[in-house]
């Protein structure tokens, strides 16, 4: 059995100033090692160190990364583990040689990153890679993009990254985001809920499907602080997924013990 | 020959908690013939950087030169995309990142590898890059922190980050030296009366120190996959009356 923990949510936002990028990051222990699935965006560099010191850990604890594909917002951390084999699948790999023009995604200087890292490159064979976690090929997003199918205590849980983008892929039955090939990816989508229970997105929650209808595990929430005037205080917005509390009554459940 | 800036990206002085926000300001100069991009913003920015310059008729292999104010991860990231352009920076900051100190969490340590494959034109002192344009040490927020003066308009990056660090004269955000972050927060007030700040709308130096321009934030999220797309707005505009708003 592995122990499965999420560090990061992925975010089912965007914003029209940037791409927030924050894709689902998850550490998993079989007892005898301590893996990283996918690495994210730099902007969640001190979040994802900070998640590991939550579980004990520093970035110099990790024994492997397992790359899900090497899109900026999955790799730009990676180079943090000095002491980790990072698995990549070689077909990603060989790609980063001659990227395609029109694909913006993955950093042209994405070999600048892992240069000088301990590479491990996976063939496009399925394979049990550590105790109860193993391989699956779920190419479309990207070329050569790989989950993990892990067990867990609480069932099969697919690390789908974004061959699964968020929960509203499953509703719709097609990916939103199969920038490499649409066909691949919709095969994709049907195979990873096919491998499993629980579904760990790439850019949403994690959620198990209940007759068909999606029931989150976790939840998430952000404060933006913004210094917008010269000479006031900061204005701050928030957003959460708190689970719904009654409103109408005028009663939160607290003010009504 | 006076130079034309137009802003491809308006900072945002921004901060979260989980995530570092690096909306940071993007600017597009035109003189004499030339086209300059000021910072290059992060990778988050990249689409939409492409799309911008697009809707301007415009295409990365147009840009002749992209100066970096300085090698943080939330300005120098799509440098690579500027195929024919020199790079410009200070030969002081390209030196530093080649070993960022251990406690600067924002200069990724693969920064100056990445950029080394560029058309790299190290700077080290003041000098014109172009007609009317010339580039000015800012240190402080980094070793070699630079800005672009042109007339009396200053592209500041991170020396002034916002307004209101403008307003409170102190650099609040700073990874080299504090004192000469403050120095050079003066010195970039002194210089200009309009300043494109790295993290902000422009403003005039005033005093009052004002902003020029509205500003608006839209995010866009959903929390039921079967529902529909919510959007939260954040907008600085011009102030209203209450009396006469809505109409």
């Amino acid at each position: 059995m592995v122990r499965l923990d999420l560090l990061i949510p992925g975010l089912s936002a965007k914003t029209d100033h940037f791409l927030f990028g924050i894709c689902t990051l998850v550490l998993l222990r079989d007892g005898r090692r301590t893996i990283l699935f996918d690495a994210g965006a730099y902007r969640v560099r001190g979040a994802l160190i900070a998640a590991l010191n939550a579980h004990g850990l520093a970035p110099d604890d990790i024994d492997a990364v397992y790359m899900s594909h090497l899109h900026w917002d999955h790799v730009e951390n990676v180079d943090l583990f000095r002491n980790a084999d990072i698995y990549v699948s070689r077909s990603e790999y060989d790609y980063t040689a001659a990227i395609a023009p029109s694909d913006w995604g993955t950093p042209p200087f994405v070999r600048d990153i892992l240069d000088d890292l301990r590479l491990v490159l996976l063939d496009d064979r399925e394979e049990e890679l550590f105790p109860g976690m193993r391989t699956i090929s779920l190419p479309g997003h990207s070329i050569g993009l790989q989950g993990l199918v892990v067990d867990t205590e609480h069932g099969k849980a697919v690390l789908a990254a974004d061959a699964l983008w968020s929960a509203r892929d499953v509703v719709r039955g097609k990916p939103d985001l199969a920038f490499y090939n649409v066909e691949q990816g919709t095969a994709s989508l049907t195979k990873l809920l096919e491998a499993g229970t629980i579904y760990y997105p790439g850019h949403d929650r994690p959620f198990r499907l209940e007759d068909g209808r999606v029931r989150y595990l976790a939840q998430s929430a952000y404060r933006l602080r913004m210094a917008l005037q010269p000479y006031a205080e900061d204005l701050t917005c928030a957003f959460s997924t708190e689970t719904g509390a009654a409103l109408t009554g005028g009663l939160l459940p607290a003010d009504r013990a | 020959m006076a130079c034309e800036i137009t802003l491809l990206f308006t900072g945002c002085p921004a901060s979260a908690d989980g995530f570092w926000v690096g909306a940071s300001t993007v600017a597009l100069c035109r003189t004499d013939g030339r086209l300059i991009l000021f910072d290059a913003g992060p990778y988050a920015y990249r689409p939409l950087l492409l799309g911008r310059l697009k809707r301007l008729g415009l295409a990365p292999a147009d840009i002749d030169t992209v100066v970096l104010s300085h090698l943080h991860w939330d300005t120098a990231t799509n440098a690579d995309l500027f195929s024919n352009a020199d790079v410009v920076v200070h030969a002081r900051e390209l030196a530093y990142a080649e070993k960022p100190a251990a406690h600067d969490w924002a200069t990724p340590p693969y920064m100056a590898r990445a950029l080394k494959k560029l058309r790299l034109k190290p700077v080290s002192e003041e000098c014109d890059i172009a007609a009317g344009l010339r580039v000015v040490e800012l240190p402080g927020h980094t070793p070699g922190s630079i800005g672009l003066v042109a007339g009396r308009e200053l592209l500041a990056g991170d020396a002034v980050a916002c307004a209101r660090d403008a307003a409170r004269g102190h650099a609040s955000e700073w990874f080299s030296d504090g004192a000469q972050a403050d120095a050079s927060l003066a010195k970039a007030l002194g210089c200009a009366d309009l300043i494109y700040a790295g993290h902000d709308r422009p403003f005039r130096v005033g005093p009052p120190i004002a902003h020029v321009g509205d500003y608006a934030l839209r995010i866009r999220l959903f929390v039921d996959p079967v529902g529909m797309d919510q959007e939260i707005c954040v907008k600085s505009e011009r102030a209203s009356s209450f009396a006469t708003w809505p109409e």
